[in-house]
């Protein structure tokens, strides 16, 4: 038990706009033990408002509890203002009585009595808040890339522009990857070697990148700003220490051997796209089966790409390398026939252009499939089914070229085993978030570029490139890392060493660590346990719902603050008085349930919300917490699938969660309806009117549990 | 101290671009010339490719590497950034980081520091108005067109004294040393193509306009209604390739059509109940992953049609005749539809050649174009000049997000 202490409240009118009894609440949250003072002001966000702010916390070392605004638009302007006046503003509490009481209740004493419930459990949060300390870190300036094709070698270049050591490891003999043997990038048409030449010559010339060629990376150890990269150089085995990791290991191109009606592998005249471009680049465009000159050209799309079979989406690419190859091979031999069979011709952008003049040049495109590739005398020969015209017909072909799909490289499992990202349904690694954090993978400290996450133009893989520095600078910061530490933190002591923080945690931020040999009571020795850099932490409260033992813990929310709160907050549930409480995260629900009240959207007052940092903060503990302290149901308020702002899994705890928590209500009879989750989506800000009536609905049919704060202990059978 | 870095367009390309450098301690300029940024992603209700709303970007670092909606990310208390809405630039002059802008800044009729949403102005005169819940500025909007007398009551009464209606226009002249175009798309509104009728139906619209009709916070609640007499809408029809890959209009291919006229086929026939879905193209281009809309639609039983739309009769107020050519068939087809949907080019915004004119950037298809065509650097339009989202050209909302990224990086190179 934390020392508790009083807290100050500020009660903010919103320019005498809301209607609450202001009086009322003043006079009943005075009369809590735990409240020093209340002040009612006018408007707190403004400059007189946020004086007094700043006057109150002055005065006084002790919590401070807002009552006002939501603290999504309030928050970043008073602790602005705080910073500047060196105030700290890690103990102020926020409760919105405006948003999330005022606006959606029209009856006034409602709305004062569900504001006051509010702020009383805001309080009892506040009184064993601490001051979060402002902490520093040195880690080594240093980064790891791996793979060195034109994506690895642009990260290094950024990264050494923004003050990085890095060191850039290579499989192959040399750098520059696939993009070194292309003969034409559209849509500039420059071939691909003259795109690198300038990067090659900074590389090899800059003193800050380390190159490794010859180099395989094995696996990984530690975590953000203290990995350590086991690699086989030369058949030894070395290790070196670095900060963050880049993973450009490109893409693999499918080879068509097991689709025996295209004959590749057994017909040395069926080649891959990429294998023509090599041929194209290196020079040696014969056939090659028998050097002889190549006329009859038949290229074929979505090889592999498509299909149930092999790949199921686009591989976006292949359309325009078919189409530049296309155009290269009629420079070698302007006498050419080029056929190109596809299903949907995709070219982004201008390469409609170069499709266009590919045409005007005389390639010919037929829309259909390939039924067979067979070779009679000597002769190779395909058949074509033309959809348009819905008509098959042969030809002889001296060169088939399959637009082969493009697919994630090889060993990304393996290195994902250590290095903690994740892979996606195609293989390739899965982005953070699909819409605004394309780089950014599971893990903290590791990024993805280039052909890694998906097919990519040239350009595209620069330009991730040099966004992705820009996401590893934000994180090391060149190596100085100063912020104040907010999020779990560990007491080894309790820890038991189950794992299930380091498994769970949604941006692998956990490390499970080898206890050093103790002589005594071997039996009970826990071999591993977790250790957490707050610093590196995302503050979402997965690892401490998940705790057996409490012995990881939110800094700002602990598990005392939370349950002391929901008693607080429920101190007028009663028999008569049926309350739903409602725990939404401070994401999309906070703002689905914002929006509610911006657009005056109306639902049942009987209803109490508690903010969590992550839907998958709330434990089965705190859900049956909420039960014994009164609460007639329980709603939790989470992200969409796949959309948790938190790495994308914190819903998905919660949801479990709740699952277990039902199971365990109707295993005893209190019937699992009670609790149940609910996805927030603020486009859509009804989700949270019907779902929030709902489970007033069910509050209303279910009644208190049987046994709550109340009942003084004595079972009560439920009466409805 | 160096000089600001101005960023013309406030969507999600410029936002990204303004909060990544102003985060990064780099001061910024930020001009948008509507009331409330977020450009064309603010009517776009649902996204591609993670289908939920267009209101969350990444920034504002008070939580660490977590994204926020739009309205919470609370612009005008970001120190490093001065935004200014409804306005334009007149003229950048000077070259090589030393440029001076000339802006065009609107009347600030509200001072959105310190409006409070408190909605007693809304309630005097309709003059005001709150653009939309997820508005940022977080501040109501006057409309000096709508003025009537209650709008004097509103100034009296206005609990912060955030209104000046005396608010004139004027101009700024900056220094910055870096400029960042970010200016976003237009939909090409096909008044001029005759086959499609648009314009002289109320039931055409666009694939923009259709987007709005879906958003539950729109004017039909997200109903899928007819626009000439608002009963649900039940057969609709989308063509692709309205004004794109077409000589007469723009030659390229507008990139993101097929997959959000995809994503609205889907959300038709999931969640709005639509009966009958039809989409006619030349080439599906569900690019990479978002085959996945195709697939879905396929399964949803949404039609497609390979060919073209050879003329639209309306049969009468309400619904509309279409004539399809499909080339598959070698047949015209007549279907009778209640809802049209243009799938329109994306066409460069108003004022694009201006800024490229006077700045001397390369140009590709009226977007702009790297400088350095051999770098493949697509991000770097000149000396100190960058540009990113659809001001290079259609583009996805995360690679517009990237390229974003990708300017605040190569700024901060250059500054190190």
């Amino acid at each position: 038990m934390t020392d508790k202490k009083k807290s100050q409240l500020i009660l903010c009118t919103c320019g005498k706009q809301l209607n609450l009894d202001f009086d009322s609440l003043s006079a009943d949250l005075g009369k809590i033990s735990m409240t020093e003072t209340v002040t009612i002001h006018d408007t707190c966000c403004q400059e007189d408002g946020l004086e007094k702010i700043a006057e109150i916390m002055k005065k006084k070392d002790t919590p401070l509890v807002i009552g006002a605004c939501t603290n999504q638009k309030l928050q970043p302007r008073i602790d602005q203002f705080l910073k500047q006046k060196g105030i700290d503003p890690s103990r102020v509490r926020y409760v919105n009585i405006r948003e999330h009481s005022a606006w959606v209740h029209p009856d006034k004493q409602e709305a004062t009595e569900k504001a006051l419930g509010m702020l009383r459990g805001g309080i009892a949060s506040a009184a064993s808040s601490s001051v979060l300390p402002i902490e520093e870190k040195e880690i080594p300036n240093h980064v790891t890339v791996i793979g060195g094709g034109i994506a690895g070698i642009e990260t290094a270049l950024s990264l050494e522009n923004l003050g990085y050591n890095v060191t850039l490891i290579e499989i192959d003999d040399k750098l520059g990857g696939h993009v070194l043997n292309l003969p034409v990038v559209a849509p500039t048409g420059k071939p691909g070697a003259e795109i690198l030449k300038g990067r090659l010559e900074a590389i090899e010339k800059s003193e800050n990148i380390t190159i490794m060629t010859q180099t395989q990376v094995k696996y990984f150890e530690g975590e953000m700003g203290n990995f350590t990269v086991n690699y086989i150089s030369n058949e030894k085995e070395d290790e070196l220490q670095t900060s963050a990791v880049v993973m450009a290991t490109g893409f693999k191109e499918f080879k068509p051997t097991m689709m025996d009606e295209y004959r590749y592998g057994k017909n040395p005249d069926v080649v891959t796209q990429y294998e023509l471009s090599s041929m194209l680049t290196e020079g040696s465009f014969k056939k090659p089966s028998d050097d002889g000159e190549v006329k009859e050209v038949v290229m074929v799309q979505c090889v592999g790409s498509r299909s149930e079979d092999y790949k199921k989406d686009c591989s976006k690419l292949c359309c325009t390398f078919a189409i530049d190859n296309a155009i290269a091979v009629l420079e070698k031999n302007p006498d050419a026939n080029i056929r190109v069979v596809y299903m949907d011709i995709r070219v982004p952008f201008e390469n409609e252009l170069i499709y266009k003049e590919s045409r005007e040049k005389g390639v010919d495109y037929i829309r259909g499939r390939i039924s067979m590739v067979w070779e009679k005398d000597g002769q190779t020969y395909i058949k074509i089914y033309d959809s348009l015209l819905n008509q098959y017909f042969e030809v002889p072909a001296d060169l088939i070229v399959l637009s082969s799909a493009i697919l994630p490289p090889d060993g990304m499992a393996e290195l994902s085993e250590t290095l903690g990202y994740i892979l996606d349904d195609g293989g390739y690694v899965k982005e953070l978030y699909g819409k605004l954090r394309r780089n950014e993978t599971r893990r903290r400290g590791v990024v993805a570029v280039g052909a890694v996450t998906r097919p990519q133009f040239v350009f595209e893989a620069v330009t991730d490139a040099q966004a992705a520095a820009l996401v590893l600078h934000n994180e090391l910061q060149g190596g100085k890392i100063k912020t104040v530490a907010r999020g779990a933190v560990l007491n080894v002591d309790d820890c038991v060493g189950c794992s299930l923080c380091a498994q769970q945690c949604p941006r692998g931020v956990p490390l499970m660590i080898e206890q050093p040999e103790e002589e005594e009571d071997e039996e009970q020795k826990i071999l591993f346990k977790a250790a957490i850099d707050t610093l590196n932490c995302h503050a979402c409260g997965v690892c401490q719902s998940l705790c057996p033992s409490a012995a990881t813990q939110l800094n700002f929310l602990s598990n005392e603050q939370l349950w002391d709160q929901v008693e607080a907050t429920l101190e007028d549930a009663s028999g008569e008085n049926l309350i739903t409480l409602c725990f939404y995260c401070e994401e999309c629900s906070v703002s689905t349930i914002d929006i509610v009240g911006t657009r005056k959207m109306e639902y049942p007052a009987s209803t109490r919300l508690i903010p969590v940092p992550c839907a998958g903060r709330v434990s089965i503990i705190d859900i049956l917490k909420a039960l014994e302290c009164g609460a007639a149901t329980v709603m939790i308020a989470a992200c969409e699938h796949d959309r948790c702002h938190i790495g994308g899994t914190g819903n998905e705890i919660a949801q479990v969660q709740v699952d277990v928590a039902q199971d365990i209500l109707n295993a005893i009879g209190w019937k699992g309806e009670r609790v149940e989750m609910f996805r927030m989506f603020s486009a859509e800000p009804e989700r949270f009117t019907n779902a929030i009536i709902e489970m007033v609905k069910r509050a209303t049919k279910f009644a208190q549990s049987p046994v709550h704060k109340g009942t003084a202990g004595k079972y009560e059978v439920a009466t409805k | 101290m160096s000089d600001p870095v101005l960023i013309i367009g406030a969507g999600v390309a410029g936002l990204t671009a303004a909060v990544e450098l102003a985060d990064s301690g780099v001061n910024t300029i930020v001009v948008e010339k509507l009331p409330t940024v977020g450009g064309n992603a603010l009517d776009l209700y649902k996204a591609f490719p993670t289908d939920d709303c267009f209101y969350c970007f990444e920034g504002n670092r008070w939580r660490p590497g977590i994204r926020k909606c739009f309205y919470r990310s609370a612009l005008i208390d970001q120190p490093n950034m001065d935004l200014k809405i409804n306005s334009y630039v007149e003229q950048i002059t000077g070259n090589s980081g030393k440029f001076e802008a000339t802006i065009h800044v609107g009347p600030e009729y509200i001072d959105a520091k310190k409006c409070i949403m408190c909605g007693l102005c809304i309630e005097y005169s309709s003059a005001f108005s709150l653009v939309s819940p997820q508005c940022q500025p977080q501040a109501v909007t006057y409309d000096p067109d709508k003025a009537d007398e209650g709008d004097k009551k509103a100034v009296e009464e206005c609990p912060t004294k955030a209104i000046n209606l005396d608010a004139q226009p004027k101009k700024e002249t900056v220094s910055v040393s870096d400029v960042v175009i970010a200016t976003g798309y237009h939909e090409m509104k096909p008044v001029n193509v005759d086959e499609y009728s648009y314009g002289k139906h109320p039931n055409i619209v666009t694939q923009l306009e259709l987007a709005q009709i879906l958003d539950p916070i729109g004017a039909t609640d997200g109903k899928l209604l007819r626009p000439s007499d608002g009963k649900p809408a039940k057969r609709v029809m989308m063509v692709q390739c309205v004004g794109s890959r077409d000589e007469n209009y723009y030659p390229y291919c507008s990139k993101i059509c097929c997959v959000y006229a995809l994503k609205h086929a889907n959300i038709l026939t999931e969640e709005r109940d639509a009966s009958q879905v039809s989409v006619v193209y030349m080439d599906i281009r569900t690019y990479d992953s978002h085959e996945r809309y195709y697939r879905e639609a396929r399964e949803n039983g949404v039609e497609f049609v390979r060919g073209r739309v050879a003329r639209v009769e309306p049969k009468d107020e309400n619904e509309l005749d279409i004539i399809v050519y499909d080339s598959l068939l070698d047949k015209y087809l007549k279907f009778t539809v209640d809802l049209f949907v243009l799938s329109s080019a994306l066409e460069p915004p108003e004022g694009m050649d201006n800024i490229i004119d006077s700045l001397g950037l390369n140009v590709a298809s009226g977007f702009i174009a790297p400088a350095d065509l051999v770098s493949e650097n697509e991000v770097v339009a000149g000396d100190h000049i960058y540009a990113c989202g659809t001001a290079l050209g259609p583009a996805e909302v995360p690679e517009s997000v990237t390229q974003a990224r990708a300017v605040a990086s190569k700024i901060l190179q250059n500054r190190k």
